[in-house]
């Protein structure tokens, strides 16, 4: 690729690291990615790829048919407000600004809006409702901390570079030497790679991080838990004295949660005890802990939900205004109970990533999408929209996994002469659907 | 681990077994690659993602077998997936990376949360001479779209 210039610092749009030193060269039918990691990189391949979703489709006696974006844009609309009670879903690599729109345009039907964020750290959140968090920024951590503890997380498959950027093995201000100035802790059920590379793994039995959080908490207070904790969690009481002490004797210690607290039975109040054990650990050195967040801009959702409508996630405007009740409201057990009549989806595949009973009911329900390339979900949509690629084809915000928002710039402008951005396309279907509701 | 059934016909017994496991899924960084490179509807994907990664002691104790066929707790969803051995698993508890083929038999229940059981779900395991599904032919199989 002769002649091309290279762009510096873009934004990666996968997932909650947005890593900010990514580096392309677009030529002519193929793109050049350095710094990116494999999902990185093969999600910028999709700026290029032969199976990107280029026109609109709708779906017409079994089968999709190629259509005009006004047509398709109109069949949406009609499928929204046409419904009495609609589920809008806010997928996660996709900006704020867009999501912004869907939350109004939910809060327009009387619609119940929900996100990524649900299934992802859902729990987590309601965890800091119930405890309060003391948490960082990236920085900070990188800086700082000389223990990390991945518990119920596993940053080597689902973060690459977590642990090269933010807390492991960087230099930071005052740890020098990097990985050889930290202390790494893994709380697993399995011997994940990210297990295999810490300086010391609690290899605990699913399902009971409530159990050895509980017995942490004891042993913090200076009691001994009773013996059955080590039969309940498969952990020694050793095993736990000897974590404990690592936490206490650092400088700065930074727990990164993952889906193993909050996807795991106990759910919830997982979550909140651990933010508990953090706040007593205060009492013996700086700690704080924060959530490994997966997708993108999943945390985007929880934080413009919050300020423009009081609520983090799994929100229901059927009465005017927002209500919030996580088991009622949100997503999966809304299609599970078959409680909505249409469902809009924007840059999510909710068939490959929600159970099956919540799939056989889109099954059943008119369904739009926004997506950028074949999957599961465009296979059961009524109508299926080009998506946009955020962060390469148009500009907005990302929240990070710290919550610290990252406003992105493209290198290149959307494919599409209908749509600039998702955020374009989303205001294009709420107009049209407030001519249907006129 | 509980042994819920066996089926006396079978030679061995042991071939036809089905067990109680605690499906454990996540993250793979080839799932992650494949996903978002759109390719979820490829081959490839499913060789990723249409796996169970069990116990050697388990495996063994199953009949090493090529296939297993994993289903839900409520026993209303299964699916067929290739089955491996590796010591990252202790006995009881099984692995799938998070894909179609592992959600079809996560526990659908949030306790209130709205986030399912993706860790911890109890799932019922036994060999299988089914053959495994593409995603795309799950999708047609499991979740016929109304007429």
């Amino acid at each position: 690729m002769a002649n091309i210039a290279t762009v510096k610092d873009i934004i990666c749009p996968v997932c909650g690291a947005s890593c900010d030193d990514i580096q392309v060269e677009l030529g002519q039918g193929e793109i050049t990615v350095k710094n990116a990691c494999k999902m990185g990189n093969a999600k910028f391949q999709e700026i290029v790829s032969s199976h990107r979703i280029r026109e609109p489709q709708i779906r017409q006696n079994g089968a999709f048919r190629a259509a005009a974006w006004d047509e398709a844009i109109n069949r949406t609309a009609e499928i929204l407000a046409g419904a009495r009670r609609p589920l809008l879903f806010m997928g996660s690599e996709t900006s704020c600004e867009a999501m912004e729109v869907g939350l109004h345009l939910a809060e327009f039907l009387g619609a119940a809006v929900d996100s990524n964020s649900t299934v992802c750290h859902g729990p987590t959140a309601m965890g800091i409702q119930e405890a309060g968090r003391v948490g960082a920024t990236a920085g900070q951590s990188k800086s700082r901390s000389d223990l990390a503890v991945y518990w119920g997380s596993n940053p080597l498959e689902s973060m690459p570079r977590h642990m090269s950027r933010y807390a492991v093995y960087p230099r930071g201000y005052w740890t020098r030497r990097g990985r050889f100035d930290r202390t790494v802790i893994c709380v697993d059920p399995r011997k994940s790679i990210t297990a295999e590379n810490a300086d010391l793994h609690i290899q605990l039995k699913p399902n009971s991080d409530y159990e050895l959080l509980s017995a942490l908490l004891t042993l913090l207070h200076g009691k001994t838990p009773h013996y059955s904790v080590e039969d309940v969690t498969g952990v020694s009481i050793a095993e736990m004295q000897a974590m404990l002490k690592m936490m206490k004797e650092c400088n700065f210690g930074a727990i990164y949660v993952g889906l193993g607290i909050a996807s795991s039975y106990g759910k919830h109040r997982n979550a909140e005890l651990a933010f508990n054990l953090v706040k007593e650990l205060n009492s013996y050195t700086k700690f704080v802990i924060g959530a490994l967040r997966g997708h993108c801009n999943v945390a985007g959702f929880n934080q413009i939900a919050s300020y423009l409508y009081g609520f983090p996630f799994g929100l229901d405007f059927a009465r005017g205004y927002p209500r919030y009740n996580p088991g009622e409201y949100t997503a999966v057990d809304l299609l599970r109970e078959k409680d909505v009549d249409a469902a809009f989806i924007l840059s999510a595949d909710l068939v490959s990533h929600f159970p099956a009973a919540c799939s056989e009911y889109l099954a059943q329900i008119p369904v739009a999408c926004i997506d950028i390339a074949p999957c599961p979900t465009t296979m059961l949509s009524d109508v299926v929209l080009p998506g946009v690629i955020d962060a390469m084809e148009c500009d907005g915000t990302f929240y990070r996994l710290d919550d610290v928002p990252v406003y992105f710039q493209p290198f290149t402008s959307s494919p599409f002469s209908f749509t600039t951005s998702n955020e374009d396309t989303m205001l294009q279907i709420f107009e049209k659907v407030k001519e249907l509701r006129k | 681990m509980l042994a819920v059934s066996t089926n006396p016909d079978m030679a061995g017994g042991l071939e036809n077994m089905s067990e109680i496991f605690l499906l454990n899924s996540g993250s793979t960084i080839d799932e992650g690659r494949l996903a978002k490179g759109g390719s979820k509807l490829t081959e490839d994907y499913t060789e990723e993602c249409a796996v169970c990664d069990m116990n050697p002691d388990d495996y063994l104790e199953m009949g090493s077998p090529e296939k297993v066929l994993v289903t839900s707790g409520d026993g209303k969803h299964s699916v067929a997936v290739y089955a491996y051995p590796t010591d990252a698993m202790s006995r009881g508890h099984v692995f799938m990376p998070r894909a179609i083929w592992s959600n079809v038999v996560v526990d659908p229940e949030t306790f209130s949360t709205g986030s399912p059981l993706y860790k911890g779900s109890p799932v019922r395991i036994e060999p299988t001479e089914e053959p495994v599904q593409n995603a795309c032919d799950l999708v047609v199989l499991l979740f016929p779209r109304r007429k």
